[in-house]
């Protein structure tokens, strides 16, 4: 706002003519430090009306009073007092050390002692993982590559026993193309073999299979279990014309070991 | 004997030599008595509250930092006194309409004193009037020589603020003395 306005306002106001608009004019411009109280006339006058006014002294009753206090907190002041120990400056630090000890102590109790609640946690991500090896198992057999369902195969040696396992792999063993696959397949069985299931279908599998490395494979396998049913299923591939010599010559070895 | 600061004699005390209280009792039991008499007109009551702040300066005394100046320090105080007084007593508060029209009507009681005593007496009269914040800041830059800034510090706001709040009380002043004048 230019000078010539505000010495006008000012003017105004110290002659009694300023409106309210013109006085809230006035506040702003005390506020920011453009106008000086000093410089409002009639309100420096009161002011120092106000600065002049003079009041009565205190009587010695005061000092009486200030001085016996004064005597009493020294007395107090010295040596041990609840007072004290009770007040916050002097509290705090020794709240905030016994705050601190408690906390370190239930952390280090939490670390040293499993809760239940975590064992839970544990046993639920576990199922977890195993469900996610079981799905990535079957997707895997699916795969056209033969080395993913290798993969896959291998995958059930990390897996907990269960039918539906054991029967993707006797359905991988009966027919998958790949011949590798099946001996994978077979040799992931054999610590499923005890299960007389199993075996029924590993026997039932020797005269489906064409490939002489599975049907060896399978009639060692046979012996190792002493499976004498078996016998009657390598029967058949004895009888089988394209069956190779070799295979045939080991196969009768197997018969005779078990009968 | 060199003078000691009031800061310095201030951290003698919250070191605890409290006997240097003593000192800035001295000099300021005077003011402080002046600031709440502007407040209340109550002698007795002013004394009490006198002992209040120097009471509270002395189990305070470990939150003096010296950084500020100690008599703001002390009028921060007195003032939550004369606060906690109201709050405590709910009198003298707010002056009802009422009781200031009568006080009016009987201006012929004071028209004597007033001829008595001119115009200090009137502006007196007319500071009682006033309501209790606009008295207070009266007083505060009565006892604070006008330090606008301490005072800002005391109330909690700007310098700024504070002038412009210092404006509005001696307006109102002003309107009131006229009006006792008129009745005179």
């Amino acid at each position: 706002m230019e000078q010539d306005r505000i010495q006008e306002l000012i003017m105004k106001y110290n002659e009694g003519q300023a409106d309210p608009s013109e006085i809230k004019m006035i506040e702003r411009l005390i506020e920011d430090g453009t106008i000086e109280l000093s410089q409002l006339t009639e309100l420096k006058v009161m002011e120092e009306q106000v600065m002049k006014m003079e009041s009565p002294i205190p009587g010695p009753e005061l000092d009486d009073r200030f001085y016996q206090m004064l005597r009493a907190m020294k007395k107090n002041g010295s040596g041990f007092s609840w007072a004290s120990f009770f007040s916050w400056p002097e509290l705090a630090p020794k709240l905030a050390f016994a705050s601190v000890t408690l906390l370190v102590g239930f952390f280090v109790g939490y670390l040293f002692v499993p809760s239940p609640q975590s064992n839970k946690e544990v046993a639920v991500l576990s199922q977890e993982i195993s469900d996610l090896k079981e799905m990535m198992m079957f997707s895997l057999l699916e795969k056209e590559s033969a080395t993913d369902r290798l993969k896959a195969v291998s995958l059930t040696s990390e897996m907990s026993a269960s039918d539906k396992v054991t029967n993707a792999l006797l359905k991988t063993l009966n027919s998958d193309d790949n011949i590798n696959v099946r001996l994978a397949a077979l040799d992931a069985l054999k610590p499923y073999a005890n299960n007389s299931k199993v075996r029924e279908e590993l026997v039932r599998s020797i005269s489906n299979q064409e490939s002489p490395l599975v049907q060896v494979a399978l009639a060692d396998l046979m012996v190792e279990l002493q499976e004498k049913s078996s016998v009657k299923e390598l029967q058949k591939i004895l009888k089988d014309d394209n069956t190779p010599k070799e295979v045939k010559k080991r196969i009768e070895e197997s018969i005779k070991t078990m009968t | 004997m060199e003078t000691l600061s009031d800061n310095a004699l201030m951290l003698k005390v919250k070191d605890g030599d409290l006997d240097r209280l003593g000192l800035l009792f001295e000099r300021y039991k005077k003011p402080l008595f002046g600031f709440f008499y502007g407040m209340n007109k109550d002698a007795e009551l002013c004394e009490d509250l006198v002992q209040n702040v120097f009471f509270r300066i002395l189990k305070y005394r470990y939150l003096f930092r010296g950084e500020g100046d100690f008599k703001t320090w002390m009028f921060h105080i007195a003032r939550n006194v004369n606060h906690d007084h109201y709050r405590k007593n709910k009198l003298g508060k707010t002056e009802s309409v009422d009781e200031w029209n009568e006080r009016l009507g009987h201006s012929d009681i004071y028209t004597t004193q007033v001829q008595q005593d001119e115009e200090l007496k009137m502006l007196s009269l007319a500071m009682e009037r006033l309501p209790e914040d606009k008295r207070e800041i009266l007083m505060l830059s009565k006892f604070q020589d006008k330090k606008y800034k301490e005072i800002g510090e005391i109330i909690g706001c700007s310098e700024g603020a504070v002038k412009v709040k210092v404006f509005r009380a001696l307006q109102d002043l002003k309107a009131v003395y006229k009006q006792l004048e008129k009745h005179m």
